[in-house]
């Protein structure tokens, strides 16, 4: 590590620090000493009745002895008196606005990224404030069996998204039983624990979630597909539980300059998790396969000079049609409970590559190795820190090169101002470029970009 | 290759320290259980009672049942009906006993929970209302509802069950 390179962490990790003292500071002054979310961090203790809001409508428990429910409930109830309730019941007129009316939920988010050498997700190098994220759904139950919803989302990382809008998820859902639904349109791709919510900043602790599983930069291949999908949730007492999702359809991939006419005849999958007798403890498996089909361009300068080499036959054609099939899988564990999460994940894809000119893109196939380790706890209602190590090969074949593999190990904190603001921070240390894009980095090669690197990232999401 | 027998390492130096350390650990062992099971028994002084509407049948109800209704891992009972749970706000104390004793995950957590979960595009968490009044007219007027209280209701319509 060079010195600059010293100088930019120190000074990065000093402005951090600096920041989330001022956010702390803020919001401890905006939380009253008797607010009682600010009592919950206090060690239990007895609750005066009246903290709860018992009314007349309830028996004063102060004299019962703090024992079971069981004794609680079976205490005899005085006579029944209906005036006791206040009169607060909604008009019907309010009722019937209630069951019309949607729910409404959103968030934004803003980030800033900054790499103590080579680019990632953005230019990252000079620090960047290309991460942003907009979502707004609404969902609406219809009946106690049928439910629709939709999210409208957009996005900036990078190169990435340039804030256009697109369906996050638009769907319909019938539950006919705990243990059988469907759902039909735009959903997400139930891809091990936390596929689902790779976009979501305040669904979880870190603002990266481990790349190596949840790429973020290929969010719109892995997160969400147009089709059916069936689903359900099997008690298997007593050993638990049983919840499945099997789903297929396609997935509408934007094309590019050079890449045109993507097609994805099929995406298919499911995932069991097996939701054990110990509370929070879940294992499970998740398949994807995915065929992606797509042409390719050349320019006439290019194709006459190969066909003047050679290369290609005088009949060739200018488009160079590819087949690109990929199977995944992911084995999951996640024990959450009370105050802490861990969680593992180990997952392999295999993909090939076959094209129309075997002379120009001769066949591939590669096998990835992902997998990470993660914790994180809630030390206090507020406050959440965590830790991961993360790591990718994208060719188990061939790990050699500083471009053969990446270790990520990374500590993030989340800060929860209030109910509807939260602010993270996050630094990596990254070991090797596998996952590095030599387009953000000016075309060089992945083997000769620095090898070991840090990433710096603040990150604020509001939310309802 | 031998196996190592207890007799073994008695005799060898610094078995006493062996011995010891052996000790050590049942003793951190038997610590440990006697901790869990402390716990246990802190978890079990509830101080929630559990109301469900009174047209529903059951009396008892087993605690992974009432967490999966919670969690609407469950929706129906099972006599078919869609079940209905109500929660209280967030900054309740009834509400974090529940959390801590039924759910077994703090209210940030189960939060947290029904983040991914309405974003996702998977649910909504059930109605939140402000005081166990409100709890108690909710789960009288919604057939299939379950809610919870911090002491014994003094109403028609509501039933108290208990929790196995």
């Amino acid at each position: 590590m060079t010195a600059e390179s010293r100088t930019d962490y120190i000074y990065f990790a000093g402005m951090a620090l600096g920041a989330l003292t001022l956010v702390s500071s803020i919001a401890r002054a905006q939380v009253p000493p008797e607010d009682p979310a600010a009592r919950a961090t206090a060690p239990p203790e007895e609750p005066p009745p009246e903290a709860d809001g018992a009314d007349a409508t309830l028996r004063d428990t102060s004299a019962l002895p703090p024992d079971r429910v069981v004794q609680v409930a079976n205490a005899k109830p005085p006579a029944p008196d209906d005036d006791a309730l206040p009169p607060e019941s909604p008009s019907r007129g309010e009722r019937l606005l209630d069951s019309l009316m949607p729910e409404f939920h959103g968030f934004v988010s803003q980030g800033f990224i900054k790499t103590t050498e080579n680019n990632y997700l953005a230019n990252s190098e000079q620090g960047s404030f290309e991460m942003t994220e907009v979502g707004l759904n609404l969902t609406k139950q219809l009946g106690d069996r049928l439910r629709v919803g939709m999210q409208l989302f957009m996005r900036d990382l990078g190169p990435i998204g340039n804030y256009k809008p697109q369906f996050d998820w638009a769907y319909i859902d019938y539950r006919f039983f705990d243990w059988l639904g469907i759902r039909a349109g735009r959903t997400k791709i139930p891809f091990g624990l936390y596929n689902e919510v790779n976009d979501i900043d305040a669904a979880r602790v870190p603002i990266l979630l481990p790349q190596s599983v949840y790429p973020t930069s290929n969010r719109d291949f892995l997160l969400a597909q147009t089709g059916g999908e069936v689903y359900g949730h099997i008690p298997l007492r007593p050993i638990g539980a049983l919840q499945y999702r099997a789903y297929g359809g396609t997935i509408f991939i934007d094309e590019t300059d050079s890449i045109n006419n993507i097609e994805v005849p099929f995406v298919v999958g499911g995932r069991v998790m097996w939701e054990t007798p110990l509370d929070g403890l879940r294992l499970g498996g998740t398949v994807q396969a995915v065929r992606l089909e797509f042409d390719n361009q050349i320019d006439p300068a290019t194709l006459a000079s190969l066909k003047e080499a050679g290369i290609l036959t005088p009949d060739a054609s200018e488009v160079i049609h590819f087949e690109f099939p990929v199977t995944m899988w992911i084995a999951s564990v996640e024990y959450s409970a009370h105050d802490v999460l861990l969680a593992a994940e180990y997952s392999r894809w295999e993909a090939s590559l076959t094209s129309s000119q075997p002379a120009l893109a001769a066949p591939l196939s590669t096998v990835n190795e992902r997998f990470y380790v993660m914790a994180s706890m809630r030390a206090a209602p507020w406050f959440s820190p965590g830790v991961y190590y993360s790591y990718n090969a994208p060719d188990v074949a061939d790990r050699s090169g500083v471009d053969g593999e990446q270790h990520d190990v990374a500590v993030t904190a989340r800060y929860d101002v209030n109910d509807h603001w939260l602010v993270k921070l996050e630094g990596h240390y990254m070991h090797g470029t596998a996952d590095l894009n030599p387009a953000l980095n000016g075309g060089t090669p992945t083997a000769e970009l620095a090898p070991d690197w840090g990433v710096f990232l603040v990150k604020t999401t509001a939310y309802f | 290759m031998d196996r190592v027998r207890p007799h073994n390492l008695h005799r060898s130096p610094g078995a006493g320290a062996l011995s010891l350390r052996r000790r050590d650990v049942v003793v951190a062992v038997i610590l440990a259980l006697a901790l869990v099971i402390a716990s246990d028994l802190k978890a079990a002084e509830l101080h929630f009672v559990l109301l469900v509407h009174s047209q529903t049948s059951e009396s008892e109800l087993d605690r992974v049942f009432v967490t999966e209704a919670f969690l609407k891992k469950r929706t129906r009972w099972p006599s078919g009906e869609a079940l209905r749970p109500v929660d209280q706000r967030r900054e309740a104390v009834v509400r974090r006993h529940f959390s801590n004793d039924v759910l077994r995950r703090s209210v940030e957590a189960v939060r947290s929970y029904w983040q991914q979960r309405i974003f996702s595009g998977r649910d909504v968490p059930p109605p939140e209302l402000d005081s166990d009044a409100s709890v108690v007219r909710f789960v009288r007027e919604t057939p299939g509802a379950i809610g919870y209280v911090s002491a014994p209701p003094n109403v028609q319509g509501v039933r108290v069950v208990t929790l196995k």
